[in-house]
């Protein structure tokens, strides 16, 4: 973790809330991004990434400086997004979290993932994944966790997380391959 | 090794996560069945195509918005505080007093007293009861540990 990080962290646990601002725009657009994968809709995306920085900063003082931040971060963003997907369902609204999200639009930038159309389709299919295998996704491919970290953050055996990833992948072919590409 | 093993291990394969005897038996088994030597190429693209995936970097004023929408959370946060502590405790002076001046009053009934003592004592214990729940969820929590880093 670099220095300049650290410091900040310290000057956040010392109270100094300007010192959070740098920290929160370094790692905005990746937490708006994720959270558009888990929960399918960018407007939700932004605000649960936002409300997770709160939750961040509330608990600064109990984090471990020198540690990464981002991925203690992700992992409260992590939760957010579940309890927002749980409350979805128990409301039993739209089901933009079960097969029928939309796509990032191109009137909320923060949230879009690069302009290519390969990736673009990528992201569509991924988008209308079930949340489990959306989560396992972002957790490999966007957070850029190891197999034993994903284990521990889901209280599952290294094994679990093997079969799940892979069916989530199979899935994701599954649909691209539905759509032609 | 089985097509339906290697197919369990391929995406720890890709991963270079899998042990040096799984890879050795995962690679044994590639070099003699064509189909799965297949679906690994085919899960190395969309792997690629996954890893390829990134959020463009928002811009300054993006980045500024964003940042002030934090930071007025943060603020309204202290504001929530006061005013619910200050709504607590106007709430349970008033309380206070409505009740001390229903149980004074002789011309109130025995009844309508004993009610309403009683509806408090109940709001008192259904409080007592929430919060000690919530503070046990909280213990238990396996998600806390995520907090505490």
């Amino acid at each position: 973790m670099d220095q300049t990080e650290t410091a900040l962290i310290q000057r956040c646990q010392a109270g100094d809330k300007e010192a959070f601002g740098p920290i929160v725009r370094k790692y905005a657009g990746r937490a708006a991004g994720a959270a558009g994968v888990l929960l399918g809709c960018p407007h939700d995306a932004q605000d649960a990434s936002q409300e997770a920085f709160v939750r961040a900063w509330r608990n600064i003082r109990r984090f471990k400086p020198g540690y990464p931040f981002y991925p203690w971060y992700a992992a409260i963003l992590r939760n957010i997004c579940r309890s927002r997907l749980r409350r979805r369902s128990r409301r039993k609204t739209v089901a933009l979290a079960d097969g029928h999200a939309s796509p990032a639009s191109d009137g909320d930038p923060v949230l879009l993932a690069e302009q290519d159309e390969r990736r673009q389709h990528v992201y569509g299919a991924l988008l209308t994944l079930k949340p489990a295998f959306r989560e396992i996704l972002v957790m490999k491919h966007f957070h850029d966790m190891a197999y034993k970290e994903m284990a521990e953050a889901l209280g599952v055996p290294i094994g679990t997380v093997m079969s799940r990833l892979h069916n989530a992948r199979q899935a994701l072919r599954k649909v691209l391959e539905e759509d032609g590409s | 090794m089985s097509c339906d093993e290697f197919n369990r291990l391929a995406s720890g394969y890709v991963d270079g996560e899998l042990s040096e005897a799984e890879r050795q038996r995962f690679e044994t088994h590639l070099e003699t069945c064509d189909a799965c030597r297949r679906d690994l190429a085919n899960l190395r693209t969309l792997t690629e195509d996954l890893d390829m995936m990134h959020f463009k970097e928002p811009g300054d004023a993006e980045l500024a918005r964003y940042w002030s929408g934090v930071y007025n959370r943060l603020e309204r946060n202290v504001g929530w505080i006061l005013f619910s502590v200050g709504a607590i405790l106007t709430l349970c002076y008033g309380a206070f007093k409505a009740i001390e001046e229903l149980v004074r009053d002789p011309n109130v009934s025995a009844l309508l007293k004993v009610g309403v003592c009683a509806l408090i004592a109940g709001l008192v214990v259904l409080f007592v009861s929430l919060l000690r729940e919530r503070l046990v969820v909280r213990k238990v929590d396996r998600y806390a540990k995520e907090i505490d880093r």
